[in-house]
């Protein structure tokens, strides 16, 4: 057995080095053998992830019903993956490892697009040694949307710096010909105990804002990226606040605001 | 080995228990069932998914993770995330707690590598650690039988398998740093990793 073949364990518990990670795949997409096993594995530690079980906190179900509320469904994978319906058994790469395979093409195809964007970040932080795992970070952050992959390439795309009261660092990136946009921030720091940050769109003018509409919640967190569920195009300012669990409908403490 | 005769006194654990295989069965049929309503948006399907799902899903993230409050984020990440992708699971391709856990498992990993210092982490595991790790998977389990079954494959692999295994898994290690903290070559540690794993395969019955 060559050596590439060895790697299924170490792919399957997300312990493969970078540098491995594309040379397996690349192996994984023409090995039937290696695909079975891979698909094997990961019903195997998903019966080993029986041995970590844990009550999640009480108020994580409300945050969670709260929060896929403001998200719609994808439908079915729309390309190159149609030989799911009725393919032969011993098609390569199946399963759970399919989502992750295709989530690392994907990852493959924006990564360029994704480190110009990033370059400044990843330049601040290689100086500690983790470029590498940043980079592989925010690769899994791409790859987790193409709507941020499309927003960033709008011809129309806006990035917005800010600092926010507590002094954390993050951008908002809209773009009004898509109607979306979204919040990010490579450390926000926690929104404290029983607090949640809430986005908003604003219309009119930014001294006197003639219409100030509640978006989504989010916690804070490394590589936080929130869209916002509301209309942009329409929008003249996008902005942040801290609220009380649940979120507001009206902001209850000073916003933290960008133009469109 | 504390087997309950009594189901469903414990609340909202997952149900099938003790029953075996067949119970495994039908509870794995039933989160098909409910992944499929879930891809029409029913959120009360998501609902009763989350209770049968969620301590395993939390459980993975915050062993990985040791910070309740980055789990509860990931762990929120993560079903998010199962919303959106709902109607991309086939079921003909594995089970429903495999694409669960697996994307639990890979979102924890990723957070961890980006947030944990290399120093801190070393220090945390350097080696007389790596047994209390280990240990620390053992403790405050409860005893279900099938987790007694899984703690019993476990036991079935040779030490340095189960270290590799556990290191990567619940530590969530890259392959080079498992082989750096156990002191072995890396070609050794990917062996033992995937042995282990056959291993706890074929102990445990699994089929894909």
């Amino acid at each position: 057995m060559s050596e590439i073949h060895g790697a299924t364990g170490s792919y399957v518990l997300h312990a493969l080095d970078p540098s491995e990670l594309d040379e397996f795949e690349a192996h994984l997409a023409v090995c039937p053998t290696c695909s079975r096993e891979v698909v094997e594995f990961c019903e195997t530690a998903a019966e080993l992830s029986q041995l970590a079980t844990a009550p999640p906190p009480p108020g994580l179900k409300a945050s969670v019903m709260t929060a896929i509320s403001g998200v719609r469904v994808l439908p079915p994978e729309p390309t190159g993956m149609e030989e799911q319906a009725g393919a032969p058994a011993a098609e390569p790469v199946t399963g759970a490892p399919e989502d992750e395979l295709a989530l690392r093409r994907q990852q493959r195809r924006t990564r360029l697009l994704w480190l110009a964007v990033a370059a400044a970040t990843v330049l601040a932080l290689s100086l500690g040694g983790w470029v590498v795992s940043l980079v592989q970070q925010q690769q899994a952050q791409v790859a987790t949307s193409t709507a941020e992959t499309q927003l960033y390439s709008a011809p129309d795309v806006v990035i917005r710096p800010v600092t926010l009261p507590n002094g954390a660092k993050a951008s908002f990136v809209a773009s009004k010909s898509l109607n979306r946009a979204m919040f990010t921030s490579s450390d926000l720091p926690s929104p404290g105990p029983d607090r949640t940050y809430q986005l908003w769109t604003l219309s009119g003018p930014a001294n006197a804002p003639t219409a100030v509409v509640p978006d989504n919640t989010l916690s804070g967190g490394t590589a936080v990226k929130q869209f916002f569920r509301g209309d942009i195009a329409g929008s003249t300012l996008v902005a942040i606040t801290n609220e009380p669990a649940g979120g507001s409908s009206v902001p209850t403490t000073p916003a933290t605001a960008a133009p469109l | 080995m504390n087997v309950r005769a009594v189901p469903g006194s414990g609340g909202e654990s997952p149900r099938p228990g003790p029953t075996g295989g067949t119970g495994r069965e039908a509870e794995a049929a039933h989160l098909v069932e409910l992944m499929a309503r879930v891809s029409r948006a029913h959120e009360d399907a998501f609902a009763e998914l989350y209770d049968l799902t969620s301590a395993r899903v939390y459980g993975t993230v915050l062993r990985v993770l040791r910070s309740t409050d980055h789990a509860a984020e990931v762990t929120q990440e993560v079903f998010v995330e199962v919303w959106r992708q709902s109607a991309r699971y086939v079921p003909g391709k594995g089970s429903v707690l495999a694409w669960m856990t697996t994307m639990a498992h890979r979102r924890a990993v990723d957070r961890v590598r980006a947030v944990t210092s290399e120093v801190s982490r070393d220090e945390r595991y350097a080696v007389s650690g790596i047994d209390r790790e280990v240990d620390h998977v053992w403790e405050g389990v409860e005893q279900r039988l099938d987790v007694e079954r899984v703690r019993r494959g476990m036991a079935s692999l040779t030490a340095i398998q189960r270290e590799a295994l556990t290191l990567a898994y619940f530590g969530g290690y890259t392959q080079s740093q498992v082989a750096s903290l156990l002191k072995l070559p890396l070609g050794t540690v990917k062996t033992r990793i995937r042995d282990g794993l056959i291993g706890l395969r074929d102990a445990l019955g699994v089929e894909a």
